[in-house]
């Protein structure tokens, strides 16, 4: 019984270490492009985090947190190039922003669930997606706005930026770390109980006292706050903010990563959106026709592993550990002709 | 005034052509409980279906009857292999068929090229209408569309499988114990679901580009017409499609043709909060 949890803490000591070691251990490996690819590998598991704590942890499935995710983009470059923001509060309006959309957006939307919840929040997205378009004069549309990117930390003369690699690493690894720390405080906390409660049924959940709407909003501006961290980061990264992020492609691939990695699990978005990228960079470097894999894996995994990668590898280390124990029921007897 | 007509007899026209593929998503998402990200693909399949029948054949005549029986074939396959085994779940349905989509739209960018097409339309000339030159071709899409609609209400209503399709959307258990078999239900539903697109797509191809990103534009479009027509109305989903295309044509005569689709998405957003029926709720059986 322990031994799996045993096996699990090894792995994501393993994890840690590797991922501590990147700027050194990579480029030593393969080359120093792969770090960066690293880098982005983080940031957009934050992203499909978002789409996680809502699908996974309180059963509500969006589409559309790719607004929330250009909202935290717009928010550092709108900061920066407009209103001349140094780095700091320039993230911090990026996470406002989004968080702050997430509560206007989310007040409507969780009065929906399922296909409903689904679809309002692509239209929401889609709103300000060709509301982005076509005001020019702030997103600079498609093109979208590049700016210089001010330093992190300034002391005196000297001073740390995104333009020294390790250090924009670090930085990136410290912040997506410090979010699925939280998020693992979450899921443990009475408040993340909850959220499981209405996930596995809403009526209960209301029965036993719980404001449903109100757990359902505030998750879904924590998860705007996911998606705003991620796209801020990943303005910072990129130097610039485009509308194209925030088109509904984006919240799909993001779902897709969640699902696929594993719903409902802390490090299954990561695992997915680490597959999918690698994939993406190792195949269209040979190959432009990469899209045609990731559809693939996506319908394979669906159709075979149905509660993801991660969730796979729970049901097999749970097997092998408890073997010998009494033999258990896997899988519930499917009566559908 | 002129330009007013004119973008609202093509916004009509337009509309009729989506009711045929919002038809098909709206079947469905209603009987199988799929939410198709990939419909808009299905059309954009149609497109190409019609662009490469008049590149073998010389005749884009053809293409109507090419492109429905290859969609169906497709359709019917998808429905066997893909989302047979997913069992109808609706979450696991988003990612299988957002995969489809990724492979249709790769596949059609290997075999016909990235680079947009324009077919001609096969019927030149314009006629004169309510003072305005309207072209021939328009009017003919105007009266296929229209034909198919009512092909397929006909099919619906007065044949036996049309028959089954709507009984085992109204209750699949009972249909089930009555004998209809409804495996073969699911089944002839997508692959009509996506014939009906593949139609709309050739109908569409003299009118719009051919271009393996073609379905991007028309999912949300189609999308915004089953809701607002209502989960499940077919006749309200025809009516949506109308109306919306309609209004945006005549919207984007006095602005911009984005700020027609932000307003049609606000619309959508109103009625999902305030008549999550649909709009015609009440007004058909």
């Amino acid at each position: 019984m322990t031994s799996a949890g045993a096996i699990e803490r090894v792995l994501l000591a393993a994890l840690a270490a590797f991922l501590i070691s990147v700027p050194w251990s990579i480029p030593a490996l393969i080359n120093s492009f792969w770090v960066s690819v690293i880098a982005e590998i983080l940031i957009w598991s934050l992203f499909a985090a978002s789409v996680n704590l809502l699908f996974g942890y309180v059963g509500l499935l969006s589409f559309g947190q790719a607004l929330y995710f250009g909202f935290g983009m717009y928010g550092v470059a709108v900061g920066i190039s407009d209103l001349g923001l140094s780095f700091w509060p320039a993230f911090g309006l990026g996470i406002v922003a989004a968080m702050a959309m997430a509560l206007v957006t989310g007040i409507f939307a969780v009065r929906l669930t399922w296909h409903y919840f689904a679809i309002i929040t692509v239209v929401f997205s889609l709103i300000f997606y060709f509301l982005a378009l076509t005001n020019k004069w702030l997103t600079g549309g498609d093109d979208g706005i590049n700016f210089t990117l001010p330093a992190t930390f300034s002391l005196g003369g000297s001073s740390l930026s995104f333009t020294d690699p390790t250090f924009q690493y670090f930085f990136i690894l410290a912040t997506v770390a410090l979010c699925f720390w939280l998020m693992h405080r979450l899921i443990g906390s009475p408040l993340g109980k909850a959220f499981l409660a209405i996930r596995d049924n809403d009526v209960r959940a209301s029965l036993i006292g719980l404001n449903v709407y109100l757990l359902r909003l505030i998750a879904f501006v924590m998860a705007g706050f996911l998606a705003g961290v991620a796209g801020a980061l990943f303005a910072f990264f990129g130097r610039y903010a485009s509308a194209s992020y925030m088109f509904y492609h984006v919240s799909g691939e993001a779902v897709v990563w969640a699902i696929v990695g594993g719903a409902g699990t802390l490090l299954g978005p990561l695992v997915g959106t680490a597959i999918f990228i690698v994939v993406r960079e190792i195949v269209s470097t040979h190959w432009e026709h990469h899209a045609l894999i990731v559809g693939v894996v996506a319908i394979l995994v669906v159709i075979f592993a149905p509660k993801g990668i991660v969730g796979l590898w729970h049901d097999w280390l749970t097997r092998l550990t408890e073997r010998g124990a009494e033999p258990a029921v896997e899988t519930k007897l499917r009566t559908e002709p | 005034m002129e330009k007013l007509l004119l973008l609202a007899m093509n916004g009509l026209i337009w509309g009729l052509i989506i009711a045929l593929i919002a038809l098909g998503l709206a079947i469905i998402f209603g009987l199988l409980d799929i939410i198709n990200l990939a419909h808009g693909d299905f059309f954009m399949v149609g497109t190409v279906l019609a662009w490469a029948t008049l590149q073998s054949t010389g005749s884009f005549w053809l293409a109507f009857l090419v492109a429905p029986l290859i969609g169906f074939i497709l359709g019917a396959l998808i429905q066997r292999v893909v989302i047979q085994p997913i069992h109808n779940v609706a979450a696991l349905s988003i990612v299988a068929t957002f995969g489809l989509s990724l492979i249709l739209q790769e596949s059609v960018r290997i075999s016909f090229g990235p680079t947009p097409r324009r077919i001609l339309p096969p019927i030149q000339g314009t006629v004169h209408l309510f003072g305005i030159d309207y072209e021939l071709y328009r009017m003919f899409a105007a009266v296929v569309a229209l034909a198919a609609l009512i092909g397929f209400f006909i099919f619906l209503h007065h044949t036996r499988l049309g028959t089954w399709m709507r009984a085992v959307r109204h209750d699949r258990d009972t249909a089930i114990a009555m004998g209809i078999p409804a495996h073969r239900v699911y089944v002839l539903t997508f692959a009509i679901g996506f014939a009906l697109a593949a139609v709309g797509g050739v109908v569409a191809a003299p009118i719009t580009t051919v271009d393996f990103r073609g379905g991007v534009d028309i999912l949300p479009f189609c999308f915004m017409a089953v809701i607002i027509g209502g989960l499940g109305n077919l006749p309200g989903t025809a009516a949506a499609a109308i109306l919306l295309s309609f209004l945006e044509g005549v919207i984007s005569s006095v602005a911009d043709p984005t700020v027609a689709r932000i307003s049609s998405l606000v619309l959508m957003s109103a009625v999902l909060l305030i008549r999550p029926q649909g709009l015609f709720k009440g007004l058909t059986r």
